[in-house]
């Protein structure tokens, strides 16, 4: 029995108090990842102001100058805009996809099961597997799909596309894009489509039936209630691809390394390459830091778009 | 062995032809339960559209994993012949799946790779378990605000962080060590798990909880033995995705880790397989696909799950 | 004829027999109350009725036309759903113009006529002046009223509501109950509605069905269905308290516990049976008295009795009195099957 005493002493029930615990149990959680990620993004900005390099440890500050260097360089520029190229052209195929996709996962059919599993490999698999698949598929001399252009005609001395063999997927500056792209939405889609699958599936069944008895058919269910109403749940499903697209390099890293000259070179690929294998620290940071204010006001503007659509 | 020689043979004919049986499978099975009405008929020439669309999609996704099936068997002689056809003109061979277990450092990427994903599980769960809890149900407003600002944590990318990174592991004399994939992972596994466990907690009655409050518990054991064992299921599906996410990882993998001998597979398939200029194929494509179908299975497994739970995460409340 | 026929319609769910062998026939204009315990059907026999679930056997007629195999946009009905299901992305304008907009095909709408028809029916139900806003934006009592006039733009058939009162509040309730009595009967329109609260049955039916375990156990109205019930099933189901039944050797028989009245108080006590009641216990429901006893030779059959607060008979705990219940307000069932059987000679039982 709680005496008296107990009762006055609000330590002694400190483990029931709803506040008192929260507290306790994200601090952790919330301090370990705000020093994980606060940390270096401050010192990423310092990086960005000051002249370190690999070999030199000691932070001096020279001001903007190397985010004008960054500018200036024409390298940098191409590579800039191949960054927001790709992320913005895959974004559109991701999108189509995945649209397609979710709508026909939601329904019921033979042979569901297997058909999600091959879907979702893509996604499974680590992207710099997935991607050395690719490199084989687009190998300069043995590619499987210059075979199968050749064996119908569009390729070899009488082709279409090409009288040579092989196309060159990766050395060809066109084609070379088509490929990252390509493998971009290839194995982005499925994740967006999880997404867009959790949108349409948390549609209450009663206002589809409604639909249904109100007359509506496919199409006018599908533009005018189901996609409105996972309306935010896709700028979600956006945002996430973008972001993760705009922040990685795997996929070019293990096709191009960039190449051919610069045409598949991105931020974080050139950064990388800068930063840590020419030891540049700094300009490599301030590479990565240059597309930040974008990535954050894109970030911000999804996330009020997606709060602002009213839904429920 | 003389199985799979046989598989790989007949690899395309066997696709089509088991794919041909299924269908006329399912046709029949309609047929017997429905007849062969023209109803039936019409109904299967107004659904064939919509397996057309699957198949695309399917063949679209599934062909490089079926090129990395097909050709992981392949003697260099067959492989690197012009044109590079998808049939086998010289017999099948195991050697270079052999090789890539004998003469790589693959089983090392393996076990690096399990005991990074092993550690940064269960540092997540710990961290992640109760910060979800208190988002769910202990926190109001600021406990929202948390959440979100988690959220924007998330969304960080690594391409920003890679190179502060790297000189804090340096000081930290943790390069080239697992210590530090270990200890820079949870900085996007425990966001993404608390977003998702949050879900799943939310999807346990408030009820139950508080009929623990009043048998005599405080919260914390409510947390403990009510909420954490009904909330398994969704918890095992973190534990699954918590882990792939460690395992795809490649830039901090690629930039902490430079020797061979302890880099992770998401890393060390791609760069140690290779030498030079010269590509292994068969193993290569073999190492690929030897992580990618377990991977599928678990991911397939367990995607209702995420998909649960992301939409319960979703949910204003 | 009759607008609405079902024959023999059943639904199987795997092993569940949801509905399991119907025969209806509802007739232009009226109100048709289906009234069951949860779990018995009714929300699958209706969301048939609408086309939104194939019977499992059967037929459907609507207009004389058979209807089975059409989907709910061929049949010209509409449905309420227990939750609304107003669209939340639409304001009020928008959700009542959607069914026709989405039939504006087959019917050629055009967007003047589509406005009008919209204005028409809020007008009707009162909702004029709400329809900008969006359904959160709405009262419960408010979100139902568009629901209905959403229902009701098409100008459909037959109405189906499926315990469109369920989410309001009990005071709200009986308000929206007068007022979609009152706006049925105005607007004449044949209105199918399913309910599990037996005063809604009552109140608003012309006549009720009742159902059980996927199995109509009778129709009628209101007053057929509380006076002369077809079995034992229907008797308890209508009434609160339910209807007192007792068993004997060859039948069992029931009486309302407002029908169990002291001998002093019984109109006419000869055409009355007498049994010896013993009290056990009394509740004062204020405008009532309600005893708990058992009759002399059913000791184990708990049985009720409700008297009029305002007659002063003294009525105590633990005592014995006459009560009369008049011959005509007994009666009896088969024991097996549970079906009303006719007058049967009381001597051996009292
Ligand atoms: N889609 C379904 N799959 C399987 N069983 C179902 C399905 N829909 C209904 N049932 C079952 O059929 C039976 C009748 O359900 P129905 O919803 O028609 O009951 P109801 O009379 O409307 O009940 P309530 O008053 O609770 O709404 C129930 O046992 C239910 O579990
Ligand atoms: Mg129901």
């Amino acid at each position: 029995m709680a005496s008296a005493s107990d009762v006055l002493n609000p330590r002694r029930y400190f483990m029931d108090d709803r506040r008192f615990v929260g507290v306790m149990f994200l601090a952790p959680a919330l301090l370990y990842i705000l020093l994980l990620v606060g940390l270096p993004f401050l010192l990423a900005i310092a990086f960005g102001f000051s002249d370190v390099t690999v070999g030199n440890t000691e932070l001096n500050f020279i001001g903007f100058d190397n985010f004008v260097a960054v500018w200036e360089n024409d390298i940098f520029r191409q590579v800039f805009g191949n960054t927001v190229m790709f992320t913005l052209v895959s974004q559109v195929f991701i999108l189509i996809f995945a649209n397609i996709l979710a709508i026909i996962f939601t329904q019921e059919f033979t042979g569901k099961w297997f058909a999600r599993f091959i879907f979702i490999l893509p996604w499974a698999t680590p992207v710099s597997l997935a991607a050395i698949g690719w490199l084989w598929m687009f190998d300069t001399k043995y590619s499987p799909i210059d075979y199968l252009l050749l064996q119908t005609g569009f390729l070899g001395p009488k082709g279409i596309l090409s009288n040579s063999r092989n196309l060159y997927w990766l050395a060809n500056p066109v084609l070379s894009q088509i490929s990252v792209i390509f493998v971009q939405v290839w194995r982005m889609t499925p994740l967006a489509t999880v997404i867009l699958m959790a949108g349409l599936s948390s549609i209450p069944t009663d206002i589809l039936d409604q639909a249904e008895v109100d007359g509506s058919r496919f199409m006018r269910t599908l533009l005018q209630i189901k996609l409105p109403l996972i309306l935010p749940i896709m700028v979600i499903a956006l945002l996430f691809s973008m972001i993760t697209m705009f922040g990685d390099m795997t996929v070019v890293y293990v096709l191009t390394r960039g190449g051919p000259v610069d045409y598949t070179r991105i931020i974080g690929l050139y950064s990388f390459q800068i930063g840590i294998e020419g030891g540049n620290l700094a300009q490599g940071a301030a590479m990565a830091l240059f597309a930040f204010p974008l990535l954050l006001a894109l970030a911000l503007l999804m996330l009020r778009t997606a709060s602002r659509a009213e839904v429920r | 062995m003389a199985l799979l020689i046989w598989i790989l043979q007949n690899f395309w004919s066997l696709l089509v032809l088991s794919f041909a049986t299924l269908v006329g499978l399912r046709i029949a099975y309609r047929f017997r339960k429905y007849g062969a009405t023209r109803a039936e008929l019409s109904h299967i020439l107004r659904r064939s559209p919509f397996y057309l669309v699957v198949l695309i999609f399917c063949f679209f996704a599934a062909a490089p994993f079926m090129i990395m099936f097909l050709h992981s068997f392949k003697v260099d002689g067959d492989l690197y012949r012009r044109p590079q056809p998808f049939i086998y003109r010289q017999d099948p061979t195991l050697e270079h799946l052999e090789s890539l277990f004998t003469n790589t450092a693959y089983l090392d990427f393996i076990r690096n790779s399990v005991v990074v994903g092993v550690a940064v599980v269960i540092i997540t769960l710990i961290l992640a378990l109760p910060a979800a809890y208190a988002l769910a149900r202990l926190t109001g407003r600021w406990g929202e605000r948390a959440g979100i600002l988690m959220f924007l944590v998330y969304l960080v990318p690594p391409t920003l962080l890679f190179i502060p990174m790297f000189r804090i592991v340096v000081m930290l004399g943790l390069k080239d060590s697992p210590l530090a994939l270990i200890v820079v992972y949870p900085s996007f596994t425990v966001p993404f798990s608390m977003w998702l466990l949050q879900g799943f907690f939310k999807a346990v009655p408030p009820e139950l909880e508080e009929a623990a409050l009043v048998d005599g518990y405080n919260r914390v054991e409510a947390f403990l033995r009510v909420v954490l064992p009904l909330s398994l299921p969704g918890i095992i599906s973190t534990i699954v995705f918590t882990f792939t996410l460690t395992l795809h990882e490649f830039i901090y993998a690629l930039v902490f880790i430079t020797n061979t001998s302890r880099r992770t597979l998401s890393v060390g398939v791609p760069t140690e397989l290779i030498l030079g200029d010269v590509y292994f194929w068969q193993p290569l494509l073999a190492a690929a696909l030897i992580i990618a179908i377990p991977v599928g299975f678990a991911y397939n497994l367990f995607l209702d799950s995420l998909v649960q739970g992301f939409t319960m995460g979703a949910v204003k409340g | 004829m009759s607008l609405v026929e079902l024959q023999g319609i059943k639904k199987f769910f795997d092993d569940v027999r949801a509905v399991d062998g119907i025969e209806l026939e509802i007739e232009n204009g009226e109100f048709l109350v289906i009234l069951g315990p949860s779990g018995c059907g009714k929300t699958t026999l209706m969301r048939m009725i609408a086309g939104l679930e194939k019977p499992t056997a059967g037929q459907i007629f609507i207009g004389g036309e058979d209807v089975t195999a059409l989907p709910p946009r061929k049949r010209g009905v509409s449905m309420v759903f227990q939750s609304y299901a107003l669209y939340p992305h639409m304001n009020v304008f928008n959700n009542i113009a959607f069914p026709l907009k989405a039939q504006s095909r087959e019917k050629k709408y055009d967007k003047r006529a589509i406005r009008d028809k919209v204005e028409n029916t809020a007008r009707l139900l009162e909702i004029d002046m709400l329809l900008d806003r969006r359904p959160r934006q709405l009262s419960g009592g408010q979100r139902q009223r568009v629901a209905i006039a959403r229902a009701m733009v098409t100008q459909p058939a037959v109405l189906l509501l499926d315990e469109p009162l369920s989410n309001l509040d009990a005071k709200l309730r009986a308000n929206a109950r007068d007022e979609l009595k009152e706006f049925q009967r105005s607007s004449n329109i044949t209105a199918v509605f399913v309910t599990h609260d037996q005063i809604e049955a009552m109140g608003l039916g012309d006549r009720i069905v009742v159902m059980s375990h996927g199995k109509i156990q009778q129709i009628g109205t209101p007053q057929l269905i509380y006076d002369d019930p077809a079995n034992e099933f229907v008797a308890t189901f209508l009434g609160s308290p339910s209807m007192n039944i007792l068993r004997s050797d060859a039948f069992s028989f029931g009486f309302r516990p407002e029908n169990f009245l002291p001998k002093t108080l019984a109109d006419n006590p000869e055409n009355s049976r007498i049994f010896h009641y013993y009290v056990k216990r009394v509740e004062y429901l204020g405008s009532d008295r309600l005893l708990y006893g058992y009759v002399h030779g059913h000791d184990n059959e708990l049985t009720l009795a409700k008297v009029p607060s305002n007659v002063r008979v003294s009525l105590d705990v633990d005592c014995d009195y006459e009560f009369a219940v008049h011959n005509s307000d007994i009666k009896f069932f088969d024991k097996q099957s549970g079906q009303r059987i006719e007058e049967q000679n009381l001597q051996g039982v009292v």
